[in-house]
Order: C-alpha cells, then sequence, then structure tokens
C-alpha cells in the first residue's frame, strides 16, 4: 500500500489550510523526535484530560510517531484550539476530525488543549 | 507514597480489585490496557487462546496483495511488559457470575471483581443450509481474521483466469457494514491485474448495503462489468450451499463458484451464550455509560457482541467502547471521577489501492440507548487526490490504531 513519508503525507493533510499550519508541521515533526519516551509518563493518569485524549489515540499517536496522520501531542493551547475552531467552522475541510470536534464542548476542547500542551513540554524536557 | 497507595481499595487495606478481561481482540485488549494504565490498583488479567492477533480490518488489503498478513498481526508483549497486564493464553471454559469466578480449560479459576467480556461474533447456527465447521475449510468465511484470511487468499491465487468468485453478504446487524464490499472491491483489484477475465458476484441477504452508491460508483470506475450484486429480492435469499460442487443455493436459483466466500448471520460470540448475557436478539444488552450487562451484574459486554443501539460493529467502535468500559470501571473500583463519556466510530475503506473513502460518526449514550449525533461519509464525486489522501491516512491510521491497542 502506497504510504508517503511522515513529512509529505502531513503536508498533504494540511494543504487546504496552508499557512497557519505550516508551523504546526515544523513543530510536530520537531516533536516527533523528541517525545520517544511519552508513553511511559502515561501511568495512572485518568484525569479528564487522558480520558479525553484517550479518544484522539485511536488516530492520532500520543508519542508523536504518526505517519500520514498529523501528529497533535505538543501543539500550544492555543494552536490547539485554533484547528479545532478551524474543524468546526469547516474552514478545515477534514471530515473526520470535523465530526471529532464537533462532538466537543468549549470547555473539553481547553482541557485537551491543556492536555497535550502539557504533554509536549514534559516530554522536551526529558 | 506511591500513587496507588492514594486510592480507595488500597487506602482501606483491602487486595488489589481483580478485572478479568476476556478476549484479545481489540475491544478486550484495548479494556485491558487502559484500565491497568488508569490505575496501580487494579490487578488486570487479559485471556485469550490466541498467542497472537490477526485483525479483520485491513485484512482486505491483504486478499488484495496489498499488505503482508504478517503486518496485521500483533502480539500482547507490550500489554504484559510495559502494562503490567496478567496475559494469560487459555481458553474460558465457564463464568459463574454468582461465585464471580472464571474458569479456564487448562484448569485455573480465577475470582474477580469485574469481568470484561469481548466475544467477538458468532454465526448464527443453520442460517445456510449446509454451512458447518467442514464447509468453512471449503467455502471459507474470513470474517474472523488469521487461517480462514489465508485460506481464501490462496483459492484466489489457484483461481484460472475467467472463473467465477461467489461472495455471499450477510444479514444485518453483522461486523463491519463496508467490508463485504470493500472485499469485492479489492478482489476486483487484484483480479484486474492477474485474472482480467475473472468475474465477483456478491449474492447479498440485504436489499441494499452501506453506502452503496459510493461502492458502485467505484466499482464502474475501476472495474466496470467485474462485479455484479443481486439482492436478496431478486435471488429470493440465501438458502444453502453444496459444498462438493462449490454451489450456492438461493429462493431460486443456483450458483456455481470457483472460489465462494460465505459470510453467514452473525449474534454474539459463544462464550456470551453460555454466560447467558444474550437477548432475543441475539446480542448483549448492556448499559449505554458503563457496557455492564443489563442480564449479569458485574460483566460488562463490549465490542461487536454488544447491543449499542446504533452503534455500528467495528474495530474503532469495539476501541471506543472499551474506553469507556474501562474508565467507567475505574470510577466505580478507584473512585476516579467519571466524564461524559464519548463514543465514535471511524471508517477507511479502499476501493482501489489509491482510492479510499471514509466515514466518521460520533455518538451519545443515553440510558436505554445510543444515538447518532454526527455523521459524516464521503460522495460519489470526490476529488481523485481527496481520495489518494484518504488512502494515506488510512496507513497511518493502522499504524496508530494498533498502536493505541497493543502497543
Amino acid at each position: 500500500m502506497p504510504g508517503g513519508s511522515t513529512a509529505v503525507s502531513a503536508t498533504a493533510a494540511h494543504r487546504q489550510s496552508a499557512s497557519s499550519l505550516h508551523q504546526f508541521i515544523a513543530l510536530s515533526t520537531v516533536l516527533s523526535l523528541v517525545v520517544s519516551f511519552a508513553e511511559c509518563s502515561f501511568g495512572a493518569d485518568n484525569n479528564q484530560g487522558a480520558q479525553l485524549a484517550a479518544t484522539c489515540a485511536a488516530c492520532h499517536r500520543l508519542d508523536g510517531h504518526d505517519t500520514g496522520i498529523p501528529s497533535i501531542v505538543g501543539l500550544s493551547e492555543e494552536q490547539f484550539v485554533a484547528v479545532m475552531r478551524a474543524f468546526t467552522s469547516g474552514e478545515r475541510t477534514g471530515p473526520i476530525m470535523r465530526t471529532m470536534a464537533r462532538s466537543l464542548s468549549n470547555e473539553e476542547i481547553a482541557i485537551l488543549a491543556r492536555y497535550f500542551a502539557a504533554r509536549g513540554k514534559e516530554t522536551q524536557r526529558r | 507514597m506511591s500513587v496507588a497507595a492514594l486510592r480507595p481499595q488500597a487506602a482501606r487495606g483491602q487486595a488489589r480489585a481483580r478485572i478479568i478481561v476476556i478476549g484479545g481482540g481489540v475491544g478486550g485488549a484495548t479494556a485491558a490496557k487502559y484500565l491497568a494504565l488508569g490505575s496501580e490498583a487494579l490487578d488486570v488479567t487479559l485471556v485469550e487462546p490466541k498467542a497472537r492477533y490477526t485483525s479483520c480490518f485491513f485484512s482486505n488489503l491483504y486478499l488484495a496483495g496489498l499488505r503482508p498478513l504478517e503486518s496485521l498481526t500483533h502480539g500482547y508483549e507490550t500489554l504484559a511488559q510495559r502494562y503490567r497486564v496478567n496475559v494469560v493464553q487459555d481458553s474460558v471454559a465457564a463464568i459463574d457470575p454468582v461465585a464471580k469466578n472464571v474458569s479456564l480449560e487448562g484448569g485455573a479459576n480465577l475470582s474477580y471483581d469485574r469481568v470484561v467480556l469481548a466475544p467477538g461474533i458468532g454465526f448464527k447456527a443453520g442460517s445456510i443450509e449446509g454451512y458447518d465447521d467442514a464447509a468453512m475449510q471449503i467455502m471459507p468465511h474470513a470474517w474472523s481474521a488469521g487461517l480462514q484470511t489465508s485460506l481464501l487468499r490462496r483459492q484466489l491465487e489457484s483461481m484460472e483466469d475467467g472463473g467465477v468468485f461467489v461472495l455471499v453478504a450477510p444479514p444485518d446487524p453483522f461486523r463491519c457494514p463496508p467490508g463485504p464490499y470493500e472485499r469485492a472491491s479489492l478482489i476486483a483489484y487484484y483480479f484486474k491485474q492477474y485474472k482480467p477475465r475473472a468475474k465477483i458476484l456478491i449474492l447479498d441477504a440485504k436489499d441494499s448495503f452501506f453506502a452503496q452508491d459510493v461502492f458502485e460508483d467505484g466499482w464502474n470506475r475501476h472495474y466496470p462489468g467485474m462485479i455484479e450484486w443481486l439482492p436478496g429480492q431478486f435471488t429470493g435469499g440465501i438458502k444453502g450451499v453444496d459444498v462438493k460442487g462449490r454451489m450456492i443455493k438461493t429462493g431460486g436459483d443456483t450458483f456455481k463458484a470457483d472460489v465462494a466466500n460465505v459470510i453467514p448471520a452473525q449474534e454474539a460470540g459463544r462464550l456470551a451464550h453460555q454466560a447467558h448475557l444474550v437477548d432475543q436478539s441475539g446480542w448483549c444488552p448492556i448499559d449505554p455509560m458503563t457496557f455492564e450487562s443489563k442480564l449479569q451484574p458485574g460483566i460488562h459486554v463490549i465490542g461487536d457482541a454488544a447491543k449499542a443501539g446504533n452503534m455500528a460493529k467495528s474495530a474503532f467502535a469495539s476501541n471506543s467502547q472499551a474506553k469507556v468500559c474501562a474508565f467507567a470501571i475505574l470510577a466505580a473500583l478507584t473512585g476516579s471521577e467519571r466524564f461524559v463519556p464519548h463514543l465514535f466510530n471511524t471508517c477507511f475503506t479502499l476501493l482501489a489501492s489509491d482510492d479510499a473513502v471514509t466515514s466518521a460518526i460520533s455518538y451519545s449514550a443515553e440510558p436505554d440507548t445510543i444515538k447518532i449525533n454526527d455523521f459524516f461519509l464521503s460522495k460519489v464525486g470526490d476529488s481523485a487526490e481527496t481520495r489518494r489522501e484518504a488512502v494515506r491516512e488510512a496507513d497511518g491510521w493502522y499504524a496508530a490504531f494498533t498502536h493505541d491497542i497493543f502497543g
């Protein structure tokens, strides 16, 4: 099956709102190199952020090693909220993410944004 | 002080609560991982007879020659080593909900506080006359992946160009609604390259199927004239098989196959019946907030066997249910906080190696059922680039999803 490299696939996935997202792609790519131990910090963690993030983990690797699907670990809170708003408003057209984003309340999106931003910082310190 | 010491169970000086997860497919393995991740105060055991799991999802890509079967095969080593799940390779003999005990074929007896049962599907006995265990070795169902899938692949490889492949599609509800039609598409993809005069005949128990317009459009574009679909109302329904002659008998005509793939009517897996978890529908009624059985307290049923309202029977749905169930059990046994459950389903379905369609559904758990909130499905007329991009996403999704379960 044709796979494509991480960078190529991520770029293709973001092509529809390129300018604001290029920095996310660059950030995600950098982070994917430094978060390989992320899963070790996941133990005994079932607060609301972790419970909501479990839904994301069905498609996005929480260690950042995504291929073909953009990584979300390490997005800043502002970036995460902006991306989710772009999906709910239809500015970005990914149908799976639009359905997912529309199923989350603003409060849940904020909790997820904090969770992934914190996870990114934590893994950068390692 | 360890985290576990702060948990109510441990704080009261009791033994760790024991959870037995039965079935190492997507639902069971996900539940075991998230229960073990969620609290050190739980003792989580996963009982599964097979040493390794082969995914049914993406097995049509193997049939098409687009992926090796090994790439669909996953072990339980990480669950055991990193997440400290006790992985027991054995079959369950019986579940005793009164004594709260699970006995294994190997002789062990395991007591439990909660059972999570993920038995998958079984086939309804007698739904197709003559289609028994022996018939499955000649006319495989390949609807549980592994030996059945490789048997079907070998038969397709041996078939002469110009042969007829007959696929018998099951009545609703069944595992993976787009699955039989993705299979027809990807076997056509294989035939187009290696046996271009071959034909595919789908004998359906139903009169319509999931995303029918999208599939039929794909078949016309990629494989014109190769795939014929006959609805139940046209044939009079699937009645029986003649294994020796590789014949499928319908209400009217009998059809001769060179290779036959018979996917029978389905119900909850065998163990669910043994444990009296099944109602007259053939599936297991559950509380949508916790996936605890409505018939046997203390036993949760997740995945294809569960009667989960409008939720599709799919690997993605099983994974989603397993997490909701795990967080509900954690809340009940460790006092952790409970939040509104999110239930979701996503499908990537390939029509050809460069053409995939997607669907996404969000659900809400209500007291007595699970309802669809929001629904998306690819459309006829999507751009070729959209469909190619979905193939790349599908590949990335498989890697991430199986990592979420087994990694």
